[in-house]
């Protein structure tokens, strides 16, 4: 085996295929990196058996060179060492040949280091993905879908299933959906036409696949194809192949745990909001669990406020567009009442209450697209 | 009677419990008095080791944490017996309340020590008078053996009264301290273990007024703030107050248990920590406590031991969970080698009142339903102050103590102290 290839490809390529490698896996070659060199491109490969991603680098594109003198074969490289030396290496382009007693050598302007390999046919074979059951999404709307429910999933592994987004198809809508049981986060979107013959109804898919997938794309109006078998996801785009393990389980049902009606409404700046909570909990955090406190009040002035007895306290008045109904006494956790409302991606938001020992809904101002939930705190 | 007092400084008194566990026994059944018994933690086993002994078994060389094997031999008319910690811990609750009718400053340490504050007792005679008193109210309504040490802070009095038991009352003046205390091995200061000795030994340190003329600087260096705390204590000064308050205080909570044979055996291991869970969970119900740190700890056949430990996003006093994150973190740093003993300890605790409970999604309704009455109280609260209902907990009440007795005493003092103010 053996090319020459443009520096920058292959190390934009080594850090995607890394977010699968881990150091501790029960399958020794996976801690390496799959390097196979073909007519078309360079393609590598990483894996931890629960994600795995195949990054390509073409031959060409768009009149571009990025690889030349290809001669085809495979090997597998130490990832501990193989992204640091190629980070490093002097030149633009780099040249990498494998000999057949899987002896690498990397060159690049004075620069060459030898490297033991091992046989790329010890290496798993990626399972391929035969299915009908995809569809198409732009990057950058799935990039959001990630990002506005991700950070909901659970982080203890107590139910394992809550450590997953759901992955959910209803109506003609794709739902994300996340909750650690503390929280919720769902965003709803209406599939395209072409993507309605859609099968699979409901997966969930570990949350830290969807962080590193989140890493690795770009934002771009591209496409990217979902495709969903019983145990595995797969997203592609044109240079990458993202594989992840499904969560084994059902999903708990909660459309019925969000409350339908209200008894109290805010209208709020989301920022204002926002800003005011962040203030109100650098004193929280101190105290027992980032806890702050809502308080309705007359003319439309809402006051947040935080009390730790060994610190000291806050209280800070917002003012509201406009407050509808009882009159509301609440507390509840600082983080998620800042994570729900960055995820809202608006600049007016409506906080719909019904009692202070009950979930509360947070959305953006005249869309029902997303939808963060949060449970209260009770203070004994 | 005054002249008994300092003008300045105070009057303090360690109270130490002769050979708790087995004064108990013998004060149960006087059978007992003048044998050698002993009692261990589990006498068949292997992890046997003795908690306590008599002063007669002392005489033949048995030590507290010595194997059982080991004590037989030396004295093999040795009486083993398991702990009855029901008759030890109602014989600390009287100790203590004997203390508490000279002085509201008692602060318990520990199920059989604790220590006075007399500074203001002057009206009860002198401090010798007090102490004898106490000795003799416990030994003639207890019929149990203590010593006392009578000095001016906590550290002179906690060494005077282990200069002479059993039933020994020893004053210790900063006047006496040249001859009483620096003439002392450095390891039989309080304060100083193996480890800190060895440190000490290193810089030539090997009696107590060998520490109180090491260079500060170099003490400090070697042993941080504690080499200054140290060598102040030697040189008699002690600044911390007797504090009934220190009780109120838990920040662990934590189980332990050596395994019949190291195992590597993994079911056997998941069945410990489950038990541990269990113990835990138990004792953190009793003090309506929850946690948001748990740490594991696993002792290898080889005595190396590791601690690993995690911080949870919410505080938990959940057993499942518990059980999950220290599984988690055993197969994380498990080495795989023979496991010894496992020990789980919830960490950063907090009582339950103290803190806000983050209602669940899939559980709120239960809760919900309280909320007329959670309002109603709120008011009351506001208008009365202070809840004016209380919580009696139901179950909480049945749940026995199984470990860490020596802590756990700490919450009958406390609770105790609490209806009183009530």
């Amino acid at each position: 085996m053996k090319f020459v290839i443009q520096r920058d490809e292959l190390m934009n390529s080594v850090q995607h295929v890394m977010k699968a490698v881990s150091s501790r896996t029960t399958i020794p070659i996976l801690t390496g990196i799959k390097v196979e060199a073909g007519e078309e491109g360079i393609k590598l490969t990483g894996s931890d058996s629960d994600i795995s991603i195949e990054s390509f680098i073409p031959k060409e594109e768009d009149g571009i060179v990025y690889v030349e003198q290809i001669e085809q074969g495979s090997v597998v490289l130490q990832a501990k060492y193989f992204p640091d030396i190629v980070r490093k290496l002097p030149e633009k382009t780099v040249e990498i040949e494998a000999d057949n007693h899987l002896k690498v050598t990397i060159r690049s302007g004075g620069s060459e280091f030898h490297l033991n390999g091992q046989d790329a046919q010890e290496y798993p074979q990626l399972p391929q993905l035969h299915t009908e059951d995809s569809f198409e999404l732009p990057t950058d709307l799935l990039k959001n879908l990630i990002k506005q429910t991700v950070f909901a999933v659970s982080t203890v592994e107590t139910r394992p299933i809550l450590t997953g987004v759901n992955m959910k198809v209803e109506e003609g809508h794709l739902n994300f959906i996340a909750t650690d049981s503390h929280r919720l986060a769902s965003r709803r979107i209406p599939l395209e036409e072409a993507n309605s013959q859609v099968k699979f109804s409901s997966v969930v898919i570990p949350g830290k696949s969807l962080i590193e997938l989140n890493k690795i794309l770009e934002g771009s109006e591209d496409s990217i194809q979902i495709s969903v078998t019983e145990n595995q996801v797969l997203f592609r785009t044109k240079h990458l192949y993202f594989l992840s393990r499904l969560l084994d389980g059902n999903y708990p049902e909660t459309s019925r745990l969000i409350p339908e009606q209200s008894k109290t409404v805010v209208h709020s700046a989301t920022k204002e909001l926002l800003q005011s909570i962040d203030r109100a909990s650098l004193l929280a955090k101190e105290s027992k669990n980032n806890v702050v406190r809502l308080m309705t009040k007359e003319n439309n002035q809402v006051e947040i406020s935080s009390n730790s007895p060994e610190v000291g306290n806050v209280t800070e008045e917002v003012a509201a567009q406009s407050i509808d109904g009882e009159e509301l006494k609440i507390s509840f956790s600082a983080k998620y009442m800042m994570d729900a409302l960055k995820a809202v991606d608006n600049e007016q938001v409506r906080i719909e209450f019904t009692g202070a020992m009950r979930p509360f809904i947070i959305r953006p101002i005249d869309d029902d697209q997303i939808l963060q939930l949060i449970l209260p705190v009770r203070t004994y | 009677m005054s002249k008994w007092y300092p003008k300045k400084g105070r009057v303090i008194f360690h109270v130490d419990m002769n050979s708790f566990y087995a004064s108990v026994e013998m004060a149960y059944n006087p059978a007992l008095k003048g044998k050698a018994i002993a009692i261990a933690g589990n006498p068949e086993e292997r992890k046997g080791i003795i908690v306590t002994s008599s002063y007669e078994a002392r005489k033949k060389g048995v030590k507290t944490t010595m194997p059982l094997w080991e004590a037989k031999k030396l004295c093999p008319e040795l009486l083993v017996m398991r702990p009855n910690f029901d008759r030890y811990r109602t014989a600390s609750r009287e100790m203590f309340n004997i203390l508490s009718d000279i002085t509201s400053f008692v602060q318990p340490v520990s199920i059989d020590e604790g220590y006075m504050d007399i500074t203001d007792c002057q009206h009860l005679g002198s401090p010798l008078e007090i102490a004898a008193s106490i000795q003799n109210r416990i030994k003639s309504e207890l019929d149990l053996p203590c010593s006392i040490g009578i000095a001016p802070n906590k550290f002179l009095a906690k060494m005077a009264s282990d200069m002479k038991k059993p039933m020994g009352i020893t004053v210790l003046r900063k006047r006496d301290l040249a001859a009483k205390l620096w003439p002392m091995a450095i390891e039989e200061m309080y304060g100083i273990g193996s480890k800190t000795a060895e440190k000490l030994y290193k810089m030539n340190i090997f009696t107590i007024k060998d520490l109180v003329e090491a260079d500060a600087l170099q003490l400090k260096r070697i042993l941080g703030i504690n080499g200054e705390r140290l060598q102040n204590r030697a040189k008699g000064m002690d600044t911390s107050p007797v504090d009934p308050d220190a009780v109120h205080e838990f920040k662990s909570i934590g189980s332990s248990e050596t395994l019949p044979e190291d195992t590597t055996d993994y079911t056997e291991i998941r069945q410990l920590f489950s038990r541990l869970t269990r113990n835990v969970v138990r004792r953190m119900q009793r003090k309506q406590a929850v946690g948001r740190g748990i740490q594991i700890m696993v002792k290898y056949h080889d005595y190396k031991t590791i601690t690993r430990s995690r911080k949870l996003p919410d505080y938990t006093d959940n057993e499942s969970e518990i059980l999950a994150v220290s599984m988690d973190l055993f197969e994380k740093h498990w080495n795989e080698e023979p496991v010894r003993l496992l020990g789980i300890t919830v960490q950063d605790v907090a009582e339950k009142k103290d803190i806000a409970q983050q209602l669940d999604l899939f559980t709120y309704e239960k809760e919900a339903s309280k909320e007329k009455l959670y309002k109603t109280i709120d008011e009351l609260t506001e208008k009365y102050g202070k809840n004016p209902f209380k919580n009696l907990g139901g179950k909480g009440l049945d749940i026995e103590p199984r470990t860490s007795f020596q802590k756990d005493f700490l919450n009958d003092y406390r609770d105790r102290n609490r209806t009183n103010e009530e």
